[in-house]
C-alpha cells in the first residue's frame, strides 16, 4: 500500500516526502502500566515481527553478577507459567513463528517473527514470560553450560573478541562498561537462582521497555491484543540509576593479549567519546565512515591498498546511554610488525587532526546515510530494529527520520575538531593480539 | 545472542525453502524475461518499495570450474573491480561510494555473482559503471599482484578459526577429488600459483552472454532499462563453454576421521556427515522439512538434545549443502575439549532416531508450519528476489518452485515424511571433521573410522 505513495513522492523530493510519509505510517501508544508500543504496518510480505527492547544491559551489572543480563536473555527462554520449560519455542515455531535475541552493554532486545496470521499466540507466549517467569534449577545449570560454550566460541574463532575483553576493561575502570557482555567466566559459574529472581523483578517490568510491531498488521488489532495480554503486567519501581561516571583518563593505556594461533597482529584503538545523546555524536559516527568504512576509507586506502600494512581495517562505534569507546581495528599483513601498523594507524587519525577533511568526503558519508536509510526501510525487521534503537538511544524513535538533517548540518571543521578533542593519545587504549610471548630483552 | 541461528558455519542454506504463510499464499512477484540476441538472460522485477534498484550479473562458473588452480573463479570475480574501461581500481570504488552505491563480487561452487545496489535516481551513472565492470574489465598487473599478496595472507588468518576452515575440510573430505569438493577460496599452494593470464582466459571462457544472466529488481523505470541493457549488453560476445562434469564418486565405504589440530584450541568443532540430494531433486521440498525437525530450527533434535537439555554446546544443527547433480549433508556443532565424545555420541545418537523411531505427526505439523512461516521473509528485497531469479535461472526451475511450495509442504504425509527420511538421509559410513586439541581427542578419535591427522596451519 506504501508503495503507491512511495513512486509519488518521488516525482517531486524525495527525501522530505519520503520521510514524512513513513513517519505519518507510524503509530504509538502507551499502556497504563508504562509500556510503548510502535506500530508500522508494512504489507510486503505476509508477516510481521515483534521486537520488544529492555533498558537493561551489562551496564546494570556489578562485579560478581557480571554477564547475567545476557544470561538472563537466555533464561527467558527456559519457562513460565503457561507455557513451561521449552514451551516458549516450541509453541512459537508450530505456529510458524522464529525467534531470537541479543544483549548489548545497554539493551538487551527481544525479537519474535512470525506470519501474520499467528500475532495473538506470540502476545500471549511473551505475556506470559515477561509476567510470570518461572526459573528452575535444572533449566538453570544446562544453561550455564549453553553461556558458556557461547563465551568459548567467541574466543576460540574471534580474535576480536579476545582483545576487544581486554581493551574494555582497560579502558574502565570504574564504568560497568568494563567487562564484556558476555561476563567473566567465574560469575556465569557462580550467580544464583535468586540473582536472576532479583533482575527478572528489577528490569523486565513493563514500564522498562519498548516494544514495535512492524510487518503486515493493524494498529487496530496490535491495540486490542496489547490491552487484553500486556495491559495486565504491573507496573514496577524504575530501576535504580547507574551514576557511575568514568574518571577522565590521563594517558594512553595498553593491553597485551598472546595467542599462539594467530597468524599475524592484530591491533584494536579505544578512545573515550560521548554518549549517543550528546551533541558530538553525529560528527564522530561520521568520522567513524571517513577513516573506517568501505574500501574508499581513509584507512583502508592508506593502509591496505597504498602501504600494505593490514589486510583489513574499520572502525566502530557503538550506540550507548553512558560515554563509551570509538573503535579502530586493523589486522596486520603478513610479516608487518604490531609496531608498524599501529603508527600507520596514527599517522592516518593525525592527519585528519592536522589536515581535516575535504568537502567531498564529508558529502559522501552524507550520500551513504541516505541510502543507508533506504536499505533498513527495505525489511520490516531493518524498520523495527532501527525504529527501536532511535527510541532508546536518541531518545524517540522520529529521530531515525531526522538523522540525514543532522548529518546534513555537520561540517568539515566540526569533523577536524571532534578529531582533535577525542581522537587524542592521552585519550586512548590500545590493544595488540599476537603469537609471540609478551617478553623483551632483558625481561624474564 | 540467543542463538546463532543462521551463520553457525558459513557455508550453509544457499537452498531455498519454505512455502507460503499460512493465510494467504505467497507468490513469486511478477516478473519478465527475455533474450537478447548474444544469448544473455534478462530478468526484470519490479519492486518500489524503497527507491532503490539491485542489478546482478550472474555467471554458470564457480570453484568446481577452478580445475587445478582452486580459487580461480573467486579470485576472477573479484579481480573484475580492478579496474574498467577508463577508471581504475580507486577511481571506481570512490564514484560508487561517494553514491551509497553497494558492489559486490560473491562466488559459489556452481556460480558467480557480481551484484550492486543503488539509488535510482543515480542509475544514470552507475549502470554504464557496472556494464564496463563486467564487460570491459582491465586486469591491472598492479592490483592483481596487491590483492593476491592480501588475499594469501587472509587465506592464512582463516586458519585461525575453526569454524573458517572446517565447511572446505569436509567437503574436500566427502567429494574427493571431484570438483565439487574444490575450496571456493582456495588454498595458499594453488593462489599463490594463480597468474594474471590465468584469470585472464578464465575470464574468456565463461564470462560470455550465454553463460550469463542480467537480473534487475527493484524500483525502475521498464523501458528504459530495456533500451540501457540493449545498449550496455548486446555487443558482448561469446560461446557457452563446453564442459563435461566428472561424475560423482560413490559415496565414500568407509567411515573417515579428519584430525585438524590446533594447539591453542579450547574447543573441539566437529561436522559428521555423508552423502546430500542434487538442488533440484523431487524429494528437495520433503528434505527441507525433515532436515528442519532433525537440525534446521532452534527446538530441532539436535539443538534440543546437545544444548538445552545437556548444556555441551551453544548450537547444534544440520544441513543440506546442494548442487545441480549431488550434494553432502552436515551436522555440525563444537563443545569444550573435554566434553568431544559425550557430545559426538549425543550428536550421532540423536541423528539415529529418524530410523530408530522415526518423525511423530506432532512434530511434523510443528516443522510444516515452520518453513511455511518462515518462506516470505526470504523474499522480501531486491537482492534477495535477484538471487531467487538467479538459482531459477542456472537451475532451469519455473515459477512453481515458489508458488507450489505449500502445496508440496502440505502434501507431505507422516509415512511420506518417514520413509524419505529412512532414504535421503545418509545412514551408514559416516565420515568426521574435528577440528581440535589433538593430543587430547586422538585416541577417541581413532575409533570412529580411519584417522588422518593435518594441522590447522597446513
Amino acid at each position: 500500500m506504501k508503495k503507491t505513495l512511495l513512486l509519488i513522492s518521488c516525482l517531486f523530493c524525495l527525501n522530505s516526502l519520503l520521510a514524512a510519509t513513513e513517519l505519518d505510517d507510524l503509530k504509538s501508544f502507551t499502556l497504563k502500566n508504562g509500556m510503548t508500543i510502535l506500530v508500522a504496518e508494512d504489507h510486503s510480505i505476509p508477516n510481521a515481527n515483534m521486537y520488544l527492547f529492555w533498558k537493561v544491559g551489562s551496564r546494570n551489572e556489578y562485579p560478581g553478577i557480571t554477564g547475567i543480563s545476557h544470561f538472563f536473555e537466555h533464561m527467558m527462554f527456559n519457562g513460565a507459567k503457561k507455557y513451561g520449560p521449552k514451551q516458549f519455542d516450541r509453541v512459537m515455531e508450530a505456529n510458524g513463528g522464529a525467534n531470537n535475541a541479543y544483549t548489548t552493554e545497554n539493551t538487551t532486545v527481544y525479537t519474535d517473527w512470525f506470519p501474520s496470521d499467528s500475532m495473538e499466540i506470540m502476545f500471549e507466549l511473551e505475556a506470559d514470560r515477561i509476567q510470570h517467569l518461572a526459573i528452575d534449577q535444572k533449566m538453570l545449570d544446562s544453561e550455564r553450560g549453553v553461556v558458556t560454550s557461547e563465551r568459548s566460541t567467541g574466543l576460540e574463532n574471534s580474535n576480536f573478541r579476545m582483545i576487544w575483553e581486554e581493551v574494555k576493561g582497560s579502558a574502565f575502570r570504574a564504568h560497568p562498561y568494563s567487562w564484556s557482555v558476555i561476563g567473566h567466566q567465574s560469575d556465569i559459574d557462580n550467580w544464583s537462582l535468586q540473582d536472576l529472581k532479583d533482575y527478572h523483578r528489577t528490569y523486565y517490568a513493563p514500564n522498562n521497555a519498548f516494544v514495535v510491531i512492524a510487518g503486515d498488521v493493524t494498529l487496530k488489532e496490535v491495540k486490542r491484543l496489547a490491552n487484553k495480554y500486556f495491559a495486565p503486567i504491573p507496573a514496577q519501581q524504575p530501576p535504580r540509576k547507574v551514576h557511575t561516571v568514568e574518571p577522565e583518563q590521563k594517558g594512553e593505556r595498553r593491553v597485551y593479549v598472546q595467542k599462539p594461533s594467530a597468524t599475524s597482529a592484530n591491533i584494536m584503538f579505544a578512545y573515550h567519546v560521548p554518549e549517543t545523546q550528546h551533541e558530538d555524536y553525529y560528527p564522530l559516527a561520521m568520522l567513524t565512515t571517513i577513516l573506517g568504512d568501505g574500501n574508499s576509507s581513509r584507512l583502508s586506502r592508506a593502509l591496505v591498498d597504498e602501504q600494505q600494512l593490514a589486510t583489513s581495517a574499520f572502525t566502530y562505534l557503538p550506540e550507548s546511554f553512558d560515554p563509551n569507546l570509538f573503535y579502530i581495528y586493523a589486522v596486520a599483513a603478513k610479516d608487518i610488525s604490531s609496531d608498524t601498523l599501529e603508527k600507520g594507524i596514527i599517522s592516518e587519525v593525525n592527519k585528519i587532526i592536522t589536515e581535516g577533511i575535504s568537502q567531498k568526503e564529508l558529502d559522501k558519508v552524507k550520500n551513504k546515510a541516505q541510502v543507508d536509510f533506504y536499505r533498513t526501510l527495505a525489511t520490516i525487521n531493518g524498520k523495527a530494529n532501527t525504529l527501536g534503537s532511535y527510541e532508546l538511544y536518541f531518545g524517540s524513535y522520529a529521530e531515525m527520520f531526522n538523522a540525514t538533517n543532522k548529518m546534513a548540518a555537520v561540517t568539515v571543521e566540526d569533523i577536524q575538531r571532534v578529531a582533535k578533542t577525542y581522537l587524542r593519545r592521552a585519550n586512548r587504549t590500545v590493544g595488540v593480539l599476537d603469537a609471540k610471548a609478551d617478553v623483551l630483552e632483558g625481561d624474564l | 545472542m540467543k542463538s546463532l541461528t543462521h551463520i553457525i558455519f558459513s557455508i550453509l542454506i544457499i537452498l531455498f525453502i519454505g512455502s507460503t504463510s499460512v493465510n494467504a499464499a505467497f507468490k513469486i512477484p511478477k516478473y519478465e524475461t527475455y533474450t537478447l540476441e548474444n544469448g544473455l538472460q534478462v530478468y526484470l522485477m519490479q519492486q518500489s518499495e524503497v527507491p532503490m534498484v539491485n542489478v546482478s550479473l550472474v555467471v554458470k562458473s564457480g570453484a568446481m570450474h577452478d580445475g587445478k588452480l582452486f580459487g580461480l573463479a573467486n579470485l576472477t570475480g573479484e579481480a573484475l573491480q580492478f579496474g574498467s574501461g577508463k577508471l581504475s581500481k580507486t577511481e571506481i570504488e570512490d564514484q560508487l561510494a561517494f553514491l551509497g552505491a553497494e558492489i559486490n563480487s560473491n562466488t559459489s561452487t556452481e556460480m558467480s555473482f557480481l551484484n550492486i545496489s543503488f539509488m535510482t535516481k543515480d542509475t544514470d551513472i552507475i549502470f554504464p559503471l557496472f556494464s564496463d565492470i563486467a564487460l570491459k574489465p582491465s586486469f591491472d598487473e598492479t592490483e592483481f599482484s596487491k590483492f593476491k599478496k592480501r588475499f594469501l595472507a587472509q587465506l592464512e588468518q582463516r586458519k585461525e578459526s575453526p569454524r573458517g576452515i572446517i565447511g572446505d575440510a569436509f567437503a574436500r573430505l566427502y567429494f574427493g577429488e571431484h570438483p565439487y569438493g574444490n575450496p571456493v577460496s582456495g588454498n595458499d599452494k594453488t593462489v599463490s600459483k594463480i597468474a594474471l593470464s590465468d584469470v585472464k582466459s578464465f575470464y574468456k571462457n565463461y564470462y560470455t552472454p550465454k553463460n550469463s544472466a542480467l537480473i534487475v529488481v527493484g524500483d525502475f523505470n521498464k523501458k528504459s532499462w530495456i533500451k540501457s541493457i540493449e545498449k550496455q549488453f548486446s555487443q558482448w560476445q561469446g560461446d557457452a563453454p563446453k564442459e563435461k562434469l566428472m561424475p560423482l564418486n560413490s559415496s565414500p565405504n568407509q567411515s573417515n576421521v579428519l584430525l585438524i589440530n590446533k594447539g591453542d584450541a579450547i574447543e573441539t568443532t566437529f561436522l559428521i556427515g555423508g552423502k546430500g540430494i542434487s538442488a533440484n531433486h523431487p524429494d528437495a521440498v520433503a528434505v527441507q522439512v525433515i532436515n528442519t525437525i532433525l537440525g534446521g530450527r532452534f527446538t530441532s533434535w539436535l539443538n534440543d538434545e546437545l544444548r538445552v537439555n545437556s548444556g555441551l554446546t551453544y548450537g547444534a544443527r544440520s544441513n543440506f549443502n546442494s548442487y545441480q547433480y549431488g550434494g553432502n549433508f552436515t551436522i555440525s556443532t563444537f563443545t569444550k575439549t573435554a566434553s568431544t565424545f559425550e557430545a559426538l555420541d549425543l550428536a550421532t545418537k540423536t541423528y539415529m532416531r529418524i530410523w530408530e523411531k522415526g518423525i511423530d505427526q506432532e512434530t511434523l505439523s510443528s516443522a510444516k508450519a515452520y518453513v511455511k512461516g518462515r518462506f516470505p521473509p526470504r523474499y522480501e528485497t531486491s537482492g534477495q528476489l535477484a538471487s531467487l531469479l538467479a538459482r531459477m535461472w542456472s537451475l532451469s526451475l519455473d515459477d512453481s518452485y515458489i508458488n507450489s511450495f505449500e502445496t508440496n509442504v502440505d502434501s507431505l504425509d507422516i509415512e511420506k515424511a518417514n520413509e524419505i527420511a529412512r532414504r535421503l538421509f545418509p545412514k551408514d559410513n559416516l565420515q568426521y571433521v574435528l577440528v581440535g586439541k589433538a593430543d587430547d581427542i586422538r585416541e577417541n578419535a581413532k575409533t570412529y573410522g580411519k584417522l588422518k591427522e593435518v594441522e590447522i596451519k597446513d
